[in-house]
């Protein structure tokens, strides 16, 4: 009995170090690291199955059970092989979080299919925890259900306003038109989509007011025409242009001796600064008989336009009912009557700003393509990037990952702890010195990329250097 | 009547027990607020040097500036030390499963409470045995479950430590009176609980039953306390409030904890839990029903899933309103954060939601339904159940329709417009508030028919009580209906007022045609016992479907309320500077919530086996077949 307990494990040891050996030796394709990844993390509790069912088979030829128990260790075997193909598949898909472009699916939930259905086939053969198997595999399905549910759904990813804020840009160096379309992306987040609905750009303004003509606006008033309505808004009792302490809101003025608008690009800095001191009829807060606005202060938090964004987003609004728009120092001029200096938001990046980086400041957006991302990271001066004009840098390796990136990782001398491709990418840009190419020095490549680029422009670094194959076209720039 | 006078006296001993013992309990807590809500009370300054005074950000009234700023961050070890992972990931596991197994805990006990109170005054000592026996399988569940909390409670706090360690500095240095009481408040909760436990056997009989059972309430006071004083920390983190515009302390530390999404969470989440309890312990009794060796022990673990399906669907019915009140507070705190959650970034997972509780609430009716096939005389009603599903199944497609959603400009270009060609403006909130509401009355419909089935009302105004319950649900129906219509040609401000009058009609349904069908079922003839344990075993798979559902909705709404703060650690205060402030895909999302429920079913299940390796009471049961009172008074 004991000889053969020794021969079974010895036999699934050799049958185990073989199999390992063909699966590493398999040509590198997504199956084949699924495989490996899955082998990788389950082949002691495989290297056990197996020894247990070579026992079975040699250790107990009297028993009458034998082919039965045989049988059930094979189909232990399968169902823990699935298993772990499909925690290898969740593992090695985690962030992934394309919008399901071709070529990029995403997977998750399949693992949990698997999971499913590796516990009802499990139910059908051991019946001592079928019940527990099958109501395992029933949990597996309904969060399969909706997991799947919430990937088929459209996937928005939202990023964080950038803390270089264009805010920095002079609005008064520009003209008059790029200043509008300046405004315009701030307002709806692109130049040309005020025509597009749900477009939203820093302002947030959309969230709220409609911008189009005849568009039925319920939570704040539709801005079409203000330029003009603004005139007759300060007509209005209630507005009391005269005397704002007679105004019937909870606030007064924007500021103690700040007064009241008088034309009508005052009246609109008024309203981006104290959107409380004259509400609309019937778009207050509920409750409140129009003396309060739901409208935040547009240059504080959570939104925060500086008074150059401010003058951009009121250019646009003159701009694009095609009449002239004020000069930029007379919107100016407005807003530094409402708004005192201490209270102005300030270009992020200036000192005090709020979130302003220090030192090593992000250099992008992630709004760039990619071949911009690589030159304005300086990628291109020390290494060789196919498919990026003018990066033939050779201070580092040529960054070929689809190819070089398995062979690193592989390579006895990498300490590091990535074990997917994208995995050893990002690494390299965050922590360069974890593994260093030979016969490249190292420390010469800089340390910082994980405060230079967010999260956005690494993710876009690593999408386009895993698809780069050595001798083979470089994928196209989106 | 001595005996009255003596019972009496015994509950008037054991309510005075139970007050002063909940106050000397509760005294820590008033000790550790200084200041009242109006926030006056200034610090101890020296004459040479003037207080500085702030703006409160949200009461809007000014204090005295007793705090640093909250911290600019930047992205570097300093605040953010990582390890090669997203540190929100690690954190999203640790709390979410944190906040399930406290969940769990702070449900079940108001269980044991309510099941052991029906022990106590239910005449029938078999009966009244079999109660307290429940009650006892409960409370052990939960002790395992206790003590993981208390672990996963630590692991997140180490886990805030090393990974957010400024942002989790500044908190603490707002929150440590809070803090503080917490601790305490840990403390009495795990004193209570053992004696509770182990406290059983020996306060089983006369007053000391009574005092056993007040300290059953007491449990559930001050887990309760202790529910809302961590609901102050999340909701300070969307709501500020005691702190000026910098995020400086202005020293009213009520002010902090009662920020204006606070009593709406605290809402919510009690329901929330209770409803989420119900489902554990129905899946827990499905459990034992699928693998029950006996008629005797299916027939006990079919009771115990009905009371707890009971139980949790009991909860499940209010929370929508709950959640109607935390989303109107959220517009009226900032409009943008409602549409964000409503019609902006997050409008998609709404979508899930609404799916998830149109599926709740139809399992719910298929488990009642499922049930009734073991009463004989269910017959009757069965015709209905075709009608039922057809209502049911019409009003889940209008209340998961979305009427605007955030899509891509191709999508909107093949779609001509935001809105659907055909279903154009019927996915507003007019149909769906009509939607959900039909769907409610109608589960309170087929509950009265499950109360009914086995029975045969004998009452002489029986005949006046149907009609009377036909006309209810039949107004109930045309109202709900017509005001979702008629929702459609008023304003939206307007329209807002009608869900008032829907919901009216809804409880009317379900209390007042509740109480009174079971008025109606005194001295009823029955036409056969329950046949516990009878039922069918896809009913007990709609259990699983239930508890698996609630904890999936309970992951994905508290997902939602967290990422609505956007790029903010406290909204408007203190900006996230992490790499990972960026909102993750509803992909990502879902798979993680995924990935929480299961991590937390494979554990709970440990702790069921745990449970069971106790020593082994012997289980007071009752023969299939024999008659058992339900909560309801129905039976």
């Amino acid at each position: 009995m004991f000889t053969a307990r020794v021969l079974g494990t010895i036999t699934a040891v050799l049958i185990f170090a073989i199999a390992a050996v063909l699966l590493f030796m398999l040509p590198d394709s997504g199956a084949s690291q699924l495989m490996r990844r899955a082998f990788s993390l389950g082949w002691p509790g495989g290297l056990v199955i197996i020894a247990l069912l070579l026992y079975f088979q040699f250790g107990r030829k009297d028993d009458p059970n034998r082919g039965e128990l045989v049988f059930k260790s094979l189909v232990g075997l399968l169902g823990y092989s699935m298993f772990f193909i499909a925690v290898a598949n969740y593992a090695m898909n985690f962030n992934d979080e394309s919008a399901g472009a071709p070529g990029e699916p995403r997977f998750l939930p399949v693992s949990l299919v698997m999971f499913t259905v590796a516990c009802f086939m499990m139910a059908m053969y051991f019946t001592g925890v079928r019940v527990l198997l099958q109501i395992g595999g029933f949990m597996f399905f309904v969060a399969a259900c909706l997991a799947g549910f919430g990937n088929w759904l459209p996937q928005v990813k939202a990023d964080p306003p950038p803390l270089e804020a264009e805010g920095g840009k002079n609005v008064k160096e520009m003209s008059a038109a790029d200043r509008a379309e300046f405004g315009e992306k701030l307002i709806f987040g692109a130049i040309g989509a005020s025509g597009t609905q749900g477009a939203i750009g820093k302002g947030q303004c959309p969230l709220c007011h409609g911008f189009q003509k005849g568009f039925l606006s319920e939570r704040a008033p539709n801005l079409f025409g203000i330029p003009t309505r603004a005139l007759e808004r300060l007509k209005d009792p209630k507005y009391s242009q005269a005397d704002p302490n007679k105004r019937d809101t909870v606030q007064k003025e924007a500021c103690p001796g700040c007064g009241t608008a008088q034309t009508a690009v005052e009246y609109i800095a008024e309203s981006h600064a104290c959107p409380n001191c004259y509400v609309v009829a019937g778009f207050g807060v509920k409750g409140t008989n129009d003396k309060e606005s739901p409208m935040p202060a547009i240059h504080k938090p959570p939104i925060g336009l500086t008074i150059d964004e401010l003058i951009a987003v009121d250019t646009w609004l003159f701009a694009r009912e095609g009449g002239e728009p004020p000069p930029p120092d007379e919107i100016e001029k407005a807003y530094f009557k409402f708004i005192p200096e201490k209270d102005r938001a300030k270009p992020a990046g200036a000192p005090g700003a709020p979130g302003a980086p220090v030192a090593g400041a992000p250099v992008v957006t992630g709004d760039e393509p990619v071949n911009e991302i690589f030159t304005k990271a300086l990628c291109f001066a020390c290494h060789t990037i196919p498919g990026i004009p003018g990066a033939v840098g050779a201070v580092g390796p040529k960054l070929v990952e689809k190819t070089n990136a398995p062979i690193r990782l592989k390579d006895p001398n990498y300490k590091g702890n990535a074990t997917t491709v994208r995995e050893y990418i990002m690494e390299s840009i965050i922590t360069p010195s974890k593994y260093v190419v030979p016969p490249f020095p190292d420390n010469i490549m800089p340390k910082d990329f994980g405060k230079k680029l967010n999260a956005a422009a690494i993710n876009k670094i690593i999408n386009y250097l895993s698809q780069l194959e050595e001798g083979k076209p470089p994928p196209k720039i989106e | 009547m001595a005996t009255v006078t003596k019972q009496a006296r015994k509950k008037i001993w054991a309510l005075l027990a139970l007050g002063t013992f909940t106050g000397l309990l509760l005294l820590p807590l008033f000790l550790s607020f200084p200041t009242g809500a109006s926030g006056e009370t200034a610090p101890a300054a020296s004459p040479a040097k003037p207080v500085e005074k702030s703006r409160d950000v949200w009461y809007k009234n000014e204090g005295p500036v007793m705090g640093a700023p909250a911290p600019k961050t930047t992205d570097g070890p300093k605040d953010y030390p990582r390890y090669n992972f997203e540190s929100r990931v690690l954190l999203w596991v640790g709390l979410q499963q944190h906040l399930y197994y406290g969940s769990f805990v702070l449900a079940v006990p108001i269980f044991c409470m309510i099941v052991e109170y029906l022990g106590v005054i239910t005449k029938d000592k078999a009966l009244s045995r079999k109660y307290d026996q429940l009650a006892y399988d409960f409370v052990k569940i939960s002790l395992t479950a206790y003590s993981l909390t208390a672990l996963l409670g630590g692991i997140v706090i180490f886990t805030f430590l090393t990974l957010y360690p400024t942002f989790f500095t500044y908190l603490s240095s707002i929150f440590r009176p809070v803090m503080a009481t917490y601790a305490l408040l840990f403390i009495a909760e795990s004193g209570t609980l053992y004696i509770y436990y182990y406290g059983w056997d020996k306060m089983r009989e006369g007053f000391l039953k009574w005092v056993h059972v007040s300290m059953s309430v007491i449990l559930n006071v001050i887990g309760t306390v202790l529910m809302m004083l961590a609901n102050s920390w999340i909701a300070f983190m969307q709501s500020p409030a005691g702190v000026d515009a910098e995020g400086r302390y202005l020293g009213n530390i009520w002010h902090v904890i009662h920020t204006t999404l606070w009593n709406p969470i605290n809402v919510h989440r009690l329901l929330g839990n209770m409803a989420f309890g119900g489902g554990v312990v129905a899946a827990y009794a499905a459990y034992r029903f699928l693998t029950a060796k006996t008629d005797e022990e299916r027939a006990h673990y079919d009771w115990m899933g009905y009371v707890a399906m009971f139980i949790g669907v009991c909860f499940l019915i209010p929370l929508p309103f709950a959640g109607y009140w935390l989303m109107r507070e959220v517009y009226a705190y900032r409009q943008q954060m409602g549409i964000t959650l409503m019609g902006g970034l997050l409008a998609w997972l709404f979508i899930i939601q609404a799916v998830m509780i149109g599926a709740l609430f139809l399992t719910a009716n298929y488990y009642l339904w499922q049930g009734m096939e073991r009463m004989r005389g269910a017959e009757r009603y069965q015709k209905y159940i075709k009608y039922m599903v057809f209502v049911l199944i019409t009003c889940f497609i209008v209340w998961l329709t979305p009427h605007t959603i955030v899509m891509t400009p191709a999508e909107l270009k093949a779609m001509g417009g935001q809105q659907h060609p055909v279903l154009g403006n019927y996915g507003v909130m007019s149909a769906k508030n009509g939607a959900i509401n039909t769907i409610i009355t109608t589960t309170v419909l087929s509950f009265i028919m499950y109360q009914r089935a086995n029975k045969i009302p004998t009452v002489r105004w029986a005949p006046l009580g149907n009609a009377f319950l036909v006309g209810l649900f039949a107004m109930a129906f045309i109202n709900i209906i017509w005001l979702a219509i008629y929702g459609y040609y008023i304003p939206a401000n307007v329209r807002v007022g009608l869900s008032v009058p829907q919901v009216a009609s809804t409880l009317s349904c379900l209390f007042i045609g509740v109480i009174l069908n079971s008025f109606m079922l005194r001295g009823a003839k029955d036409t056969g016992p329950i046949a516990w344990g009878q039922i069918s075993v896809r009913s007990q798979y709609a259990l699983i479907m239930l508890a698996t559902a609630f904890t999936w909705m309970m992951g994905l709404m508290g997902y939602i309320r967290s990422s609505v703060r956007l790029f903010w650690h406290v909204n408007e205060i203190m900006r996230d500077n992490s790499p990972w402030a960026f909102t993750h895909t509803i992909g990502f999302g879902a798979n993680m919530i995924s990935f929480n429920v299961l991590f937390f079913w494979v554990t709970i299940l440990f702790v069921f086996w745990l449970g069971s390796l106790g020593i082994k009471k012997a289980p007071v049961t009752v023969p299939a077949g024999q008659k058992v009172p339900l909560p309801a008074s129905s039976h």
